[in-house]
């Protein structure tokens, strides 16, 4: 393995060996409330090096952005950039010394003009304060052109394709010419194809000297434009790799280190497929463009069939489009034996399928409403006493299913807002129980959850299924696919990348899959991509 | 939640107990009979458009053509009854319908186009107030001699018609409200729409009908109105949309939907109207009569507020 540790790397382009980092930490250390998400980590970059910075989630790559950003303040140890160290002064003092960071999330306002949207916070006016239209748009475009994009500055930046949203973002970033550019998963929004744009422009800016650290979990981008990478792991820089040098097998066995032996080592409750049960639930060639292609499986009766894949592989679209929310381009459903072609959330809600939503608070659960009035929202049918709502039917039912699947509230009449997220949760999923429903699409159920109600969703799912239900389990956390699934479809870019069955669940395989490597994604999609 | 429900409706309670006091020994007849029957008639005028539009502020919408179609009600009844030649009865039955068609209208601008349902009753707002002023040339319709409206304009055991009226939908609004699986999924929807959608509730169909009961209830204070002042009237309740929304407002139901009370709007209805009452009484300037109202009207839903912050803070 080409390792090299912590010292500094300048492979390729950036021929400033020897010149001073531009951003380095030295012990730097980061505490939440019970997680240690930085624990004693050096790290530095130089002038026109492109860094990769490689982890799975809550590796710590996240925590070290927000301290080099000047966002957090490490606990122990110092950040310094460009020679100076942060004293905690926030993201002015990090972005005066050159420290620019564009996040995950994109940051711009859409009805605003790209030229607008350029020189936000800081419009170049003229004589009485007014505005210098031309000027700021001639601005804009130059800046933009540098980066290799050719785009109508008075536009709406809301009505230009993702990618080169990004870009704008970008070229927002780079306005107050930093030493040190942060890029945050810039291409996870992307469809494979729109990538090279981006990948292409930071290569630009590097060459200019700028230091980049570029987070992504696509190995392939990383292999093109990064010298080396960090990879992350519990809170510590393990190792820095040059990316030319080592295999994808060996950067992810270091993303995932023991830990990943130690879950597999852990009992799987299902150990048997369920595949000689009934299908209960059909995809077949199931499109929603740009983000979900041509996917097609079976879920049969009792089963606890995990979906994976990185963010922005299409796993919510994919669950949200079967549960009847995100109408599909092509593709057909077929549930306990009826073929659909054209299904609304309603018919699926009849025919027995729930889904819980990934958005929990802004989806899933209405507030200020009880905790019984929530589980009963999908059928309050049979909790009347003739035309009336009976309040009494609808507690018993209620503190039914708060019992069983141990939902902790004071009183079942209480406003489901007051609870913590865990609880919330299993409420919804009660509220499908309550329905009556036979195939749960849990997204992301254990989402914002602390750990002990995770492991008691990961119990009622087993115990449900074990009744007969079936479950389609979305999650972005791969260690506990193998704790909960019998068989595991994993997504890359929209599609199916692979499938795993018993024994073969494991976090690496997993993770290896849900990563585009090489040739992964060279068939991708070129179907655009704005949402 | 529930806490400030309760702190809410018990300091309606005491203002409106603080009024009675104030009223009481300071406005000459306030305390006659004439008089409290006299205000329970002006409450109904406002009371019975205030339960649907409760309804509908808790679904998170609006509706403000209330007073247009109040009068528009009033000369549909009063033309349908005399020169179309309908008889009183298909006249009432024709402007219940038409006014639910009109509200449904609405409602369905709102729930298939999104169209926000402020502009689209500000819409239905200067077309039924320019409607009704058209069909009556701007000129009181006169009613027929009717045993049937003589009803409406008088009362039930001493108690005026609309008061009953009001009443009785009072008790119905508050057993859909409460009791229905439609009164829930209201405030479900107002609540969060999206979790609404997922649960199975049909969501445009509720809001599409919330409008349309809307309609009919001002399409029955209409009927009423005219009853009461023996003719249609083109220009009839100026400004009623105001009194339903401030009574509603005032009962503590949020504008952002998802909470509230027909019960808490029942106080509110009798708050607003005792003070006109009351203004009147005492001899007010007409004109600063609607300065006084505004301010209290604001400082009633202020105070609802803060309490609503320190309930937040203490919970």
């Amino acid at each position: 393995m080409a390792s090299i540790n912590d010292q500094p790397v300048a492979g390729g382009a950036g021929s400033e060996r020897g010149s001073d980092p531009v951003a380095r930490t030295r012990g730097a250390v980061r505490r939440y409330p019970g997680v240690l998400a930085l624990d004693h980590v050096d790290f530095e970059v130089h002038p026109g090096e492109v860094r990769a910075l490689l982890g799975k989630n809550g590796a710590g790559k996240s925590t070290l952005i927000r301290l080099l950003s000047g966002v957090e303040k490490a606990d122990e140890g110092t950040v310094e950039i460009a020679g100076t160290a942060l004293t905690g002064g926030g993201s002015r003092e990090a972005s005066q010394l050159g420290v620019a960071t564009v996040y995950q999330e994109l940051s711009l306002i859409p009805k605003l003009s790209v030229a607008e949207n350029y020189h936000l916070g800081a419009l170049p006016t003229g004589r009485g304060g007014l505005v210098r239209t031309a000027h700021m748009k001639d601005a804009a475009d130059a800046a933009l052109v540098e980066l290799g994009v050719k785009v109508d500055p008075g536009m709406p930046v809301g009505a230009l394709p993702v990618a080169e949203q990004q870009m704008v973002e970008i070229a927002r970033a780079l306005r107050g010419s930093p030493k040190l550019l942060i890029l945050d998963e810039p291409t996870s929004s992307l469809a494979a194809a729109a990538v090279d744009v981006v990948l292409q422009a930071v290569t630009r800016i590097a060459a200019t000297g700028v230091a980049i650290i570029y987070v992504s979990h696509r190995l392939n981008e990383i292999r093109q434009i990064a010298h080396s990478a960090s990879v992350m792991r519990d809170g510590r820089l393990v190792e820095t790799v040059n990316t030319k040098g080592a295999s994808s097998d060996e950067i992810v066995s270091l993303m995932l280190g023991d830990a990943a032996s130690a879950t597999e080592a852990t009992a799987r409750h299902t150990s048997a497929p369920a595949t000689d049960r009934p299908v209960v639930l059909s995809v077949r060639e199931l499109s929603v463009p740009p983000k979900v292609r041509d996917v097609s499986f079976d879920v049969h009766e009792g089963e606890i069939l995990g979906i994976a894949g990185v963010l922005g592989s299409g796993r919510s679209e994919l669950l949200r489009s079967i549960a009847g929310l995100l109408p599909p381009a092509s593709g057909t459903l077929t549930v306990f034996g009826e073929e659909l072609r054209r299904w609304s959330i309603r018919d699926m809600i009849r025919r027995g399928v729930g889904l819980t939503p990934e958005e929990r608070k802004t989806d899933g659960i209405v507030p200020l409403l009880g905790v019984d009035e929530n589980i009963v929202l999908a059928d309050r049918g049979s909790v009347r006493r003739g035309p009336l709502l009976s309040t009494g039917r609808q507690r018993a039912a209620a503190a039914k299913l708060v019992s069983a699947l141990s939902v902790r509230t004071p009183d079942v009449g209480v406003p489901i807002g007051a609870l913590s997220g865990g609880n919330q949760q299993k409420a919804v999923i009660a509220r499908w129980l309550h329905r009556g429903s036979r195939v749960l699409l849990l997204d992301e159920p254990t989402r914002g959850v602390d750990v002990q109600a995770k492991a008691q969703i990961y119990d009622l799912v087993r115990k449900l299924a074990d009744d007969g239900v079936s479950i389609v389990f979305v999650s972005n956390e791969l260690e506990e696919l193998p704790l909960v699934c019998s068989r595991v479809v994993v997504l890359r870019d929209g599609a199916i990348a692979t499938e795993l069955t018993g024994a073969d669940i494991t976090e690496s395989a997993i993770f290896a899959a849900t990563l585009a490597d090489g040739t992964g994604s060279a068939a991708a999609s070129t179907t655009g991509e704005s949402e | 939640m529930r806490l400030s429900r309760g702190v809410n409706e018990l300091g309606l309670l005491a203002a409106i107990i603080v009024l009675y006091i104030v009223l009481g020994t300071k406005a000459g007849g306030f305390l006659t009979s004439g008089n409290q029957l006299g205000i329970l008639r002006d409450a109904a005028q406002i009371g019975i458009a205030a339960w649907g539009m409760t309804l509908v502020i808790i679904a998170g919408d609006i509706d403000i053509s209330i007073g247009p179609a109040v009068a528009f009600g009033s000369v549909m009844v009063a033309k349908g009854a005399t020169a179309w030649g309908l008889g009183v009865p298909l006249a009432v039955v024709l402007t219940l319908v038409i006014g639910s068609a009109i509200g449904a209208f609405a409602g369905f601008l709102r729930a298939q186009y999104n169209v926000p349902a402020f502009i689209a009753t500000l819409g239905v707002y200067s077309a039924l107030r320019g409607l009704a002023q058209f069909i009556s040339n701007a000129l009181p319709v006169p009613l027929p001699d009717s045993g049937f409206f003589d009803f409406l304009a008088g009362s039930v055991a001493g108690v005026p018609t609309p008061a009953v009226v009001m009443i009785l939908l009072l008790v119905v609004f508050l057993v859909i409200a409460l009791k229905t699986p439609y009164g829930r999924a209201v405030y479900a929807l107002g609540g969060n729409p999206r979790a609404a959608e997922l649960a199975g509730i049909a969501v445009k169909r509720i809001r599409i009908s919330l409008f349309a009961v809307n309609g009919l209830l001002a399409a029955i204070t209409g009927v009423l109105l005219a009853a009461r002042l023996g003719s249609g009237n083109g220009g009839a309740a100026m400004g009623l949309e105001f009194d339903v929304i401030a009574a509603v407002v005032i009962g503590g139901t949020a504008l952002a939907g998802g909470s509230g009370s027909i019960l808490a709007t029942a106080l509110g209805v009798i708050f607003i109207t005792l003070i006109g009452n009351g203004l009147v009484l005492l001899g007010v300037n007409q004109f600063l009569q609607d300065v006084v109202r505004g301010v209290i009207i604001v400082l009633a839903v202020l105070v609802n507020v803060l309490l609503g912050r320190r309930n937040r803070l203490t919970s």
